[in-house]
């Protein structure tokens, strides 16, 4: 019980477990007015996150996206972030996965997937997402996009609640189009 | 404060409290009815996430706010520890009890409910439950995939059936329809449907089902089909209970994505999208709801069992957050009774210090209604007593110090008279201690201040000759308390004769009580001097007359003698007979007066020895009765003085002058009578008289030799008698008889 005490202050403060999974092949396109981010969570589905999924619970991954300028010699300064959630609802009866995604709460794409595999991939490939918009970028300087997700929660010492987060991922930087 | 005040106060109090309480009582209440309702609650809300993360972090702050009252008061507490602060070990002391009497339990109770609850919940998920359900699951899975299999197959069959027939071409539609007409019925379908890419060609239903309308298939279940070559999926039938189970065959496989329904010829031409052919069976709607059922319940449990860890953590947020609640209650209660507790008895003892440091005014303003309220307000009425009476005093002070600087002042006064007055007096405390002694005492004495005040009079008057001024202190204080003492005292001073007549007076208060003695000291050596040298000529002139008298005869005689003589007359002889008869009578007088001096200066000094007193008085009586017609003489001796130390001769000689004296002065009918008795410590005898009594300028000289009234005699009794007496160191007086005559007293000391 007192090593449990005294471990309760530690992991108060290291409420966010790593999670095994990983943010890879970020890329980021400028198409016309927006910013497109298309990348790839790694490793996601293992064998906690799939039971949570076949139980027909709501199962979601947020995906946390920052649009940062680059800065050399100190910390790059935040310009903008946006929260992709990722919500896959499994229906057993009809056995098909309803995969919802909300752009900062805000419902932008449904779709319905018959096996593991598809809904792996409805998760966890995010191609051409509009995220930004151009006018945000920096005039001067070079910019580039974080990306972190959360893969959901677990327990320290059956009652602290842990969310599991990858690291930050950054994509190459990149600039703003000059203006005409 | 005023009574309205303080109720008012109280009443606050009291709804604070109770206030407190209530919230407290209503959050358990609501805690009680949230764990009740969360049975009824979908397990998914139960073990959100977000209520996971709620709970922690309400349970964080309640840990913080209980770190912080329990800090910031064990830090309060050990600063007053530290400081000495009064009542800081009973606080310190009662929060550690309480925290501690309420931490122990309900960790414990915590622990133990915890691990019950962790155990309850494993023991949910090692029933055989899940078996059952996995397995009945799996069953009713089966039975849709063996229909969904067959399905496929009979899709499989339409589709080679109408394989070569191009279904662009209106003249092939009647074929189509034939044949999926003859299909549907051969392959017991309830559904046929074909579909080029999204576009619907022809379908046709059992209209022994029921089945209203044509079923819209997901285009995600036809894309599948389209990707895969063939997809089954279950979904409701319009106008049935029952569930319809499809099957989706493509041709050609393999296709991305199903291209939009073409709006032009050119279009259509141009896109060559493959043909999926779906097939649907309905299944009976009771079998589909008890399948649905199954799959549902079986989902049901599978969600408790991924959320299981949530579930345990979500009770255990509970359970701790009460836990923590009920710290938090028992140690702030354990604080609040503390301080009801200490807070008086700190403001006590800082008024007490307070009061202590001279500040009466000071107040304790502390609220409190049980034991401690009493003892607040005995306090409070005690200083204010305190300052009343400090008031009276400081008044009483200042009232006194004026009487004392009067009294000062008057007595700088006395002092200045006593120093400057003939008289030595000297006070003395009612413990015989010798208090002041002015100057003209300690000249006639000749001592210092020193040697005299502030010590007891044996001790400043120690030596020998002096203890006869303390043996008349203590002779004056066994008498009548109210009784002036006077007597002569003879001192041998510096080698000088003294004469003092001491006098000493009772000193007493207002109230009659003792507060000492006064002696008032008078120097008589050069009184006497001067009086014994007055008597001395009175003597001189006496004697001369004395001597006088009879030469005068003896003169005229022995002249008568001498002319007889000359003239030769013949009575020569018998003037011869006749004048040595006057010579010789009158020398034998002159002989009896020198032989009287002679006695008076020859008078030898006492011999005591016991003596019958009433017998000598009786004898000496004896003398004088029936010696004056008309006068009586009488005695009255105490039985009890038997016998008494003294010199029975001069005694007796001093009693017959006093009596001789006495009778001459009383003239018949007149009365004298002698008396004698002890009185303290002395034996008194008086001579009393109804005669002519003496004048008081006579008394001053009565007992100086050669003095008389009479005009006769030597006028020596008188001094004789008062030779005798202060021979036997004892004392006369001469005082008035009422109505009338005299009364002589002698004292003397008893063995």
């Amino acid at each position: 019980m007192r090593a449990k005490l005294a471990l309760l202050g530690f992991f108060f403060l290291v409420t966010q477990a790593r999670a095994a999974a990983k943010i890879s092949d970020i890329k980021v396109q400028l198409d016309g007015e927006r910013v497109l981010a298309t990348f790839t969570l790694q490793d996601a589905f293992d064998h906690r996150f799939s039971e949570r999924v076949d139980s027909g619970l709501p199962t979601s991954i947020y995906y946390q996206i920052e649009l940062d300028r680059d800065r050399k010699r100190w910390w790059d300064q935040k310009l903008e972030d946006v929260t992709l959630e990722v919500v896959a609802l499994y229906d057993a009866v009809a056995r098909s996965y309803t995969v919802h995604y909300k752009l900062n709460d805000k419902l932008i794409e449904s779709k319905t997937v018959r096996d593991r595999k598809a809904l792996e991939e409805a998760m966890t490939i995010i191609d051409r997402l509009p995220v930004f918009e151009v006018e945000r970028l920096p005039k001067e300087g070079r910019a580039l996009i974080k990306i972190q997700a959360e893969t959901g929660s677990r327990t320290l010492l059956s009652f602290i609640p842990v969310a599991i987060k990858t690291d930050w991922k950054e994509s190459p930087k990149f600039r703003a189009p000059r203006q005409p | 404060m005023p009574l309205r005040e303080k109720l008012l106060h109280h009443r606050k109090n009291y709804r604070l409290i109770f206030g407190g309480l209530g919230a407290l009582l209503l959050l358990f209440a609501a805690l009680f009815y949230m764990a009740q309702r969360g049975r009824d609650l979908p397990s998914a809300l139960v073990t959100n996430k977000m209520l996971l993360f709620v709970l922690w972090y309400v349970n964080v702050v309640l840990i913080l706010i209980i770190l912080f009252v329990l800090l910031r008061n064990l830090i309060k507490l050990l600063v007053e520890r530290r400081h000495r602060v009064l009542g800081s070990t009973f606080k310190f002391k009662l929060v550690l009890t309480y925290v501690g009497l309420s931490l122990i339990p309900v960790l414990l109770l915590f622990a133990i409910a915890s691990e019950l609850l962790r155990g309850s919940i494993d023991r949910w998920f090692s029933t055989p439950v899940a078996p059952v359900l996995e397995r009945g699951n799996a069953v009713a899975q089966a039975l849709y995939d063996q229909i969904g299999a067959t399905n496929v197959r009979d899709a499989s069959r339409v589709l080679r059936e109408i394989h070569g027939l191009d279904l662009r071409q209106a003249q092939q539609r009647p074929r189509l329809n034939r044949k999926m007409g003859e299909l549907l019925p051969e392959l017991h379908l309830d559904l046929l449907a074909v579909y080029e890419g999204r576009e619907l060609v022809n379908a046709m239903v059992n209209p022994q089902t029921g089945i209203r309308d044509l079923p819209e298939p997901d285009l995600s279940f036809l894309e599948e089909a389209a990707k895969r070559g063939e997809a089954t999926t279950a979904g409701g039938a319009p106008g049935t209970k029952g569930s319809l189970l499809l099957a989706a065959v493509a041709s050609p496989a393999g296709s991305a994505s199903l291209p939009p329904v073409p709006t032009t010829e050119a279009e259509r031409e141009k896109v060559r999208p493959p043909v999926i052919v779906i097939v649907g069976k309905l299944l009976d709607p009771v079998l589909a709801a008890q399948r649905e059922t199954l799959v549902q319940d079986y989902q049901a449990y599978r969600q408790l069992e991924v959320q299981k860890d949530d579930l345990r953590a979500s009770h255990m947020l509970l359970f701790f957050m009460v836990t923590l609640l009920i710290l938090l209650a028992s140690s702030w209660t354990g604080l609040y009774l503390a301080r009801r507790v200490t807070v008086p008895i700190q403001a006590l003892a800082e008024g007490t210090r307070r009061i202590s440091s001279g500040d009466l005014s000071h107040r304790v303003d502390v609220e409190a209604d049980d034991e401690l309220g009493v003892l607040v307000d005995s306090f409070n009425r005690m200083t204010q007593e305190l300052e009343s009476n400090k008031e009276l005093l400081e008044r009483s002070n200042r009232e006194l110090t004026t009487s004392n600087e009067r009294l000062a002042a008057e007595r700088a006064l006395i002092a200045a008279v006593l120093q400057n007055v003939a008289a030595g007096v000297v006070s003395i405390d009612s413990e015989g201690r010798i208090f002041t002694c002015n100057g003209a005492a300690l000249d006639m004495l000749r001592q210092s201040e020193e040697e005299v005040v502030g010590r007891g009079v044996d001790e400043a008057w120690g030596d020998r000759e002096r203890s006869r001024l303390a043996a008349v202190v203590h002779e004056a204080g066994q008498g009548a308390p109210e009784e002036t003492a006077a007597k002569e005292v003879h001192l041998t001073l510096g080698g000088e004769w003294k004469t003092f007549e001491v006098k000493v007076t009772a000193l007493r208060d207002a109230a009659g009580a003792a507060q000492g003695r006064v002696l008032v000291i008078e120097d008589l050596t050069e009184l006497i001097k001067a009086q014994q040298l007055a008597a001395w000529n009175e003597a001189a002139r006496r004697i001369a007359h004395e001597i006088k008298n009879p030469l005068t005869p003896i003169r005229l005689a022995a002249e008568r003698l001498l002319r007889k003589h000359r003239v030769g007359d013949p009575g020569l002889g018998q003037a011869i007979e006749e004048g040595v008869e006057i010579i010789v009578r009158e020398v034998v007088t002159l002989q009896g007066m020198v032989d009287e001096f002679s006695r008076y200066a020859r008078m030898p000094r006492p011999r005591p020895a016991p003596v019958d007193l009433g017998r000598l008085v009786g004898e000496t009586i004896h003398l004088y009765q029936n010696v004056k017609p008309g006068v009586d003489v009488a005695a009255e001796v105490d039985s009890q003085l038997s016998t008494v130390w003294i010199d029975g001769e001069q005694v007796k000689r001093a009693l017959i002058n006093l009596l001789d004296n006495a009778v001459e002065a009383t003239d018949a009918p007149g009365r004298v009578r002698v008396s004698a008795h002890a009185s303290n410590g002395h034996l008194e005898i008086q001579v009393i008289d109804t005669g002519r009594g003496i004048s008081p300028a006579a008394k001053e000289k009565l007992f100086l030799p050669y003095y008389s009234t009479k005009g006769r005699g030597t006028g020596l009794g008188l001094a004789i008698v008062h030779r005798i007496v202060t021979d036997h160191q004892g004392s006369i007086r001469v005082e008035d008889n009422a109505p009338q005559g005299t009364v002589f007293t002698v004292e003397l000391p008893m063995g």
